[in-house]
């Protein structure tokens, strides 16, 4: 991809965050969120209800995972011993009984139902996905935004057919968004390891020692800079064409609730990313330090310029030099020696 | 090494103060297991205050009674009669004053002892809304693992036998039948000794429940018998639903874990897939997640593994700043006492 201007980035990428965090204008029907244990979606979770809030949209929950209805969340639908079918059928009821025009709706994670062994003919993922943001009456204008979590790191369910895609790349087939999330710590001392051109360290279950599930030890939290979460963000455009982008969501004891301006920034403006120090290395700074004056003044440069160095002359053929021959005028503190050659 | 008292002082903000309807993870390897651990909760759970009185915390717990509820799968009352003992807990002395319940899920899972007549009919179970068998995954899919020969006997039905001539023992769990609907049964009747906890003489603040290995239903049923790490997940948040908070021991040996992920590079096995699955997804709902494991650098003698606790992915943000993640180090002494401490401390 060609290096966009980052004041070009700034602008049209933090508006596109924005605008999605906020599921403003449906800008993506199906957001595909992947996250793993070093760093899991419930902060980014926070932020989709507390954004929602602020702009009055109606939020439903679809818990695979959570117990007890999280704050902001306006419809709960716990899904335990439900197929996929009474699930949608419950979504749409509440669908029904809200008629607000604009609704989120969460799905906490969707790896429970993938793995799930009481396997339902009738289960096909996108058309189960799809009835919660394309209602089957096309009277109803809905504008449903549907934001699923995929926990990279629970293996994937063996396949009933061999011959069917997985389910996670059906998943990043269909979103419209996909948004990787890593922890900012870790992105940065990968980035540190890089720049060494070290390989870069490995958390958690991706180091696969023996009885480590996480790898997360906030012992830098003290410092409060290095919380976070890198958001990876790639958007698929209704033309077509694709934007990717690294984000970074502050935590969220460091805005208030009712904030209302963008608090996610680019990873490439954080200073612990990108340090300012690096950014202003330019040719005339590169000038090294000593003792002499390696620079020139205006004369002296004007002087060299006006010296004709002796193969131009030799190029003229005709010239007071006659060929390249070299011209010494005697001076008067020169001191002539005869036994030098002939000039 | 000086002595610590039964709760040590570095652990004990994590195995006491456990918020309402929060999962706590407890995971262990083959070589370091988690008994003191699940002990060290029991302790905390189950202890007058005033019987450590170095222990800040309490001071604010006071007139809050605890009661625990124990379900094991891999060990016996003995075992755990046993060894509370040693840290100055009677555990059937608790039992009888209803603050603890132990519900045996080893001895009788798989054996229904002739003794005791089963009633026939699935629909005489009372209330139970599901009545039929789930599904059977389709046949040959999952090769190489046949039906656990002690479950083989279907015999329709649980029974579940009131231990009269075992005192502290408040029910022994069966596993008759398969799938969900065995499942079912075994959370009615776990969620029917917490009830009776509850209701039992005064009004309770908190009710623990600790689910020692429950992998092991897993393990010995699998996806065969139409059982896999959802359903299992499922069962476990159907029984957090009735109590206050829970504690959930499991085995995260290398294989269990690791065989199972793409970099493997070879087709796992159903029990590895299910087993990852279930771990993973657990750590992702539970609010903090101990994990146990042996020295790196292999055996001390004054070292008996690492204790890492960590945020789990159910961590709510706005939860308490003061926990902290940490990693300590611990040692279990031959009179059963545990002393925690941080690397290169003593």
């Amino acid at each position: 991809m060609a290096p966009v201007n980052l004041s070009h980035r700034r602008t049209h990428n933090l508006l596109l965050i924005s605008k999605l965090l906020s599921s403003r204008d449906t800008a993506s029907p199906l957001t595909l969120v992947q996250d793993s244990l070093e760093q899991p979606a419930t902060p980014l979770y926070k932020e989709y209800i507390r954004r929602a809030k602020l702009s009055k949209v109606h939020v439903t929950l679809i818990a695979f995972e959570t117990l007890k209805q999280p704050e902001g969340v306006d419809c709960f639908v716990s899904t335990r011993r439900k197929s996929p079918a009474d699930i949608s059928k419950e979504v749409s009821a509440v669908a029904s009984e809200n008629p607000t025009r604009r609704r989120l709706i969460l799905i906490d994670s969707i790896n429970p139902l993938l793995s799930s062994k009481k396997s339902d003919p009738s289960f096909y993922l996108p058309s189960f996905l799809g009835s919660f943001i394309a209602p089957a009456s096309p009277a109803a204008k809905v504008d449903a935004s549907l934001v699923v979590t995929y926990h990279q790191d629970v293996p994937e369910p063996q396949q009933q057919s061999p011959y069917s895609p997985s389910p996670i790349s059906v998943l990043t087939y269909l979103a419209t968004s996909i948004i990787t999330l890593h922890s900012f710590s870790h992105i940065l001392a990968q980035k540190a390891a890089r720049d060494r051109s070290l390989a870069p360290p490995v958390f958690g279950l991706d180091e696969e020692q023996e009885g480590v599930l996480l790898g997360r030890l906030d012992k830098l939290a003290g410092t409060g800079s290095v919380e976070g979460i890198v958001i990876e963000l790639e958007h698929r455009r209704k033309s077509g064409r694709g934007v990717l982008e690294w984000y970074l969501l502050p935590p969220a004891s460091r805005y208030s609730p009712q904030h209302l301006k963008e608090v996610v920034t680019l990873l490439d403006d954080n200073v612990l990313y990108n340090p300012p120090m690096a950014r202003h290395i330019g040719p005339e700074d590169e000038e090294p330090t000593s003792t002499f004056e390696l620079g020139l003044t205006d004369r002296q440069r004007r002087d060299r310029e006006g010296v004709v160095l002796p193969y131009f002359d030799a190029q003229q053929g005709n010239g007071p030099g006659e060929g390249g021959r070299i011209l010494y005028d005697m001076g008067e503190e020169d001191d002539f020696d005869e036994e030098e050659d002939e000039i | 090494m000086p002595s610590q008292p039964p709760l040590p002082p570095l652990l004990a903000p994590y195995v006491t103060l456990l918020p309402e309807s929060s999962l706590t993870l407890a995971s262990s390897i083959l070589g370091a297991t988690s008994n003191w651990l699940v002990l060290r909760f029991l302790h905390a759970a189950l202890s007058s205050p005033s019987l450590n009185p170095a222990f800040g915390a309490d001071e604010t717990q006071t007139g809050i009674k605890k009661k625990v509820v124990l379900v094991s799968f891999l060990r016996s009352f003995d075992f755990w009669k046993t060894e509370a003992k040693r840290l100055g807990l009677d555990l059937g002395r608790l039992a009888e004053k209803q603050q603890f319940a132990f519900i045996d899920g080893l001895s009788e899972l798989f054996y229904a002892p002739d003794a005791s007549t089963p009633n026939t009919s699935p629909a005489g179970l009372g209330s139970s809304p599901r009545t039929t068998l789930p599904l059977r995954s389709p046949p040959g899919v999952m090769p190489g693992r046949g039906p656990p020969p002690a479950a083989a006997p279907p015999r329709g039905n649980i029974s579940v036998t009131r231990a009269q001539a075992e005192p502290g023992i408040a029910k022994k769990l069966h596993f008759t039948g398969r799938g969900l609907a065995a499942l079912d049964l075994i959370e009615k009747n776990i969620i029917a000794v917490i009830e009776q906890q509850k209701s039992s003489v005064e009004e309770i603040d908190e009710l623990v429940l600790i689910l020692d290995q429950p992998d092991l239903l897993l393990a010995a049923t699998g996806p065969t018998m139409g059982i896999g790490a959802t359903e299992i997940a499922e069962w476990v948040t159907g029984l957090q639903q009735h109590a206050h908070a829970t504690v959930l021991t499991l085995a995260t040996d290398a294989p269990l874990i690791h065989n199972a992920s793409v970099s493997a590079g070879q087709p796992a096995t159903p029990i590895e897939t299910e087993h990852a699955t279930f771990a993973i997804g657990l750590a992702h709902r539970a609010r903090s997640v101990m994990q146990l494991r042996t020295l790196e650098t292999g055996a001390a003698k004054d070292v008996s593994g690492v204790l890492r606790i960590s945020r789990g992915g159910g961590w709510s943000a706005g939860e308490e700043e003061s926990w902290e993640e940490k990693e300590v180090l611990y040692f279990i002494q031959r009179d059963g006492g545990v002393s925690v401490f941080g690397r290169g401390e003593s």
